[in-house]
């Protein structure tokens, strides 16, 4: 069955090591041995967004991603926000983007990678960037808003 | 709790093939970005005792030009790479469109071309697209590796001509002939399965049709196409005529499911529709570029 294995993950710039089984997934090693409680175990589906973390500076589904398949890589969590991922954080709280706050940290992760990449996007390339996060409270206009605003102050 | 007891990362294609016929298909499972696997470990649809992770073998990523001009597309491509790849131009700009419809940006940076065929969701994007580009899947198994047409590959819901113990390794596509491929899809919302999806690609040289490709996703077991609206489409030189017969006969040989996403019968009736507006914008650019 299923044996838990010694496992070593770089999780926000610093080294955790933690035992896992093969089949646990990085949600389960952030979320239940490592304490990261910010990326959150919305579908398990990979269809709500909310457990987005970034590896290796790409978003993905830490729900979809088992946790040995990570030594190695560079992962964050919401709780290692630096950089775009700040600049999103302040802007999110700045234009009431906020809710009840369980798609936040995907909402986030997910825009600072689009940004590194698209750092002016236009209001539709954000709505696209973030297709893949789901709000139940239904606020997108003022993600949107937070987006955009985030692209204009953090911009060089 | 999970029955999983092994997590192999092999970093050849042959180890991959000796990890998974130890298997009996149901015991070892092949796992690629994940997106379709683990989501069903987590909602326990499988439970697979080894996984055999392909992340280590160089040979699956990436896509790189052939001695002919083809392109390999290796399994573990990832849909983000597909969708931004310049070289898939002209006709067979309809693999990267088809990329573009995939999910979301990031679960289309997680799933693979391998991994998204081998599952065969009818409803997927991949599979008519592969068609309509008449493209090639290479699979590797014991006995070495064979090729296997697109349109041979998929043959049933969730079913594709793989015999177990066997992996898809790339797919396979002739050089980019000018042209233009396209890809459009029918969904309740941005990144959903398609109600109903059409895949073309034309290839022309001096104002001519050279090769016409169309197929139906989303509209039955496996991905629809027709040789005969292929040969309409190219005769008529996609004109309005050859389009609104090539869409009544894909309509007609249809076999669509009644699903949350829509009835047959709606279905059967977007076919044409979407047939005639893709042929349309094809043979827009077709006389732009006489």
């Amino acid at each position: 069955m299923s044996t838990r294995r010694p496992l070593a993950l770089r999780v926000n710039r610093a080294e955790h090591e933690l035992f896992a089984a093969p089949g646990d997934t990085l949600l389960t090693a952030l979320r239940d041995a490592l304490g990261f409680t910010g990326a959150k175990r919305g579908c398990n589906q990979g269809a709500c967004g909310a457990c987005t973390v970034l590896v290796d500076d790409e978003p993905v589904r830490a729900c979809l991603t088992l946790a040995h398949e990570c030594a190695g890589r560079e992962i964050v969590t919401i709780e290692g926000a630096a950089g775009a991922a700040q600049a999103l954080q302040a802007a999110f709280e700045e234009a009431g983007a906020v809710q009840c706050g369980f798609c936040t940290p995907g909402m986030i992760l997910t825009a600072a990678a689009m940004l590194e990449r698209t750092p002016r996007p236009s209001a539709d390339e954000v709505r696209a960037g973030l297709s893949g996060n789901l709000c139940r409270c239904s606020g997108y206009r003022k993600i949107v808003d937070a987006v955009l605003r985030a692209a204009e102050t953090g911009a060089p | 709790m999970s029955a999983l007891a092994h997590l192999h990362r092999p970093a050849t294609i042959e180890e991959a093939v000796r990890l998974l016929a130890a298997g009996d298909g149901e015991r070892v499972r092949l796992l690629a970005g994940g997106a379709t696997l683990v989501a069903m470990m987590n909602a326990e649809l499988v439970d697979p005792a080894e996984l055999v992770s392909l992340a280590a073998i160089a040979e699956l990523r990436g896509i790189r030009a052939l001695a002919d001009g083809g392109l390999r597309i290796g399994a573990m491509t990832r849909h983000r790479e597909t969708a931004a790849e310049a070289r898939l131009a002209g006709a067979a700009a309809v693999l990267r469109e088809a990329a573009a419809r995939i999910a979301n940006p990031v679960v289309r940076n997680m799933g693979t071309i391998g991994g998204s065929i081998a599952f065969a969701d009818p409803a997927a994007d991949y599979p008519p697209a592969l068609v309509a580009a008449d493209a090639a899947v290479e699979i590797a198994g014991r006995r070495g590796r064979r090729q296997v047409p697109a349109r041979e590959f998929f043959v049933d819901w969730f079913a594709t001509a793989l015999a177990p113990g066997e992996m898809v390794t790339a797919v396979l596509l002739a050089p980019p002939a000018p042209g233009r491929g396209s890809y459009d899809k029918l969904c309740r919302v941005s990144g959903d399965f398609a109600i109903a999806s059409v895949a073309l690609s034309v290839a022309w040289r001096d104002g001519a049709c050279e090769r016409v490709g169309l197929a139906v996703g989303g509209c039955g077991p496996r991905p629809l196409h027709l040789d005969e609206a292929d040969a309409l489409l190219r005769s008529g030189r996609l004109g309005e005529a050859a389009a609104r017969r090539a869409g009544e006969l894909l309509a007609a040989a249809a076999d669509p499911l009644e699903d949350v996403r829509a009835s047959a019968a709606y279905r059967r009736r977007v076919i044409p529709r979407m047939v005639e507006r893709a042929v349309a914008q094809a043979r827009a650019q077709l006389e732009a570029n006489r």
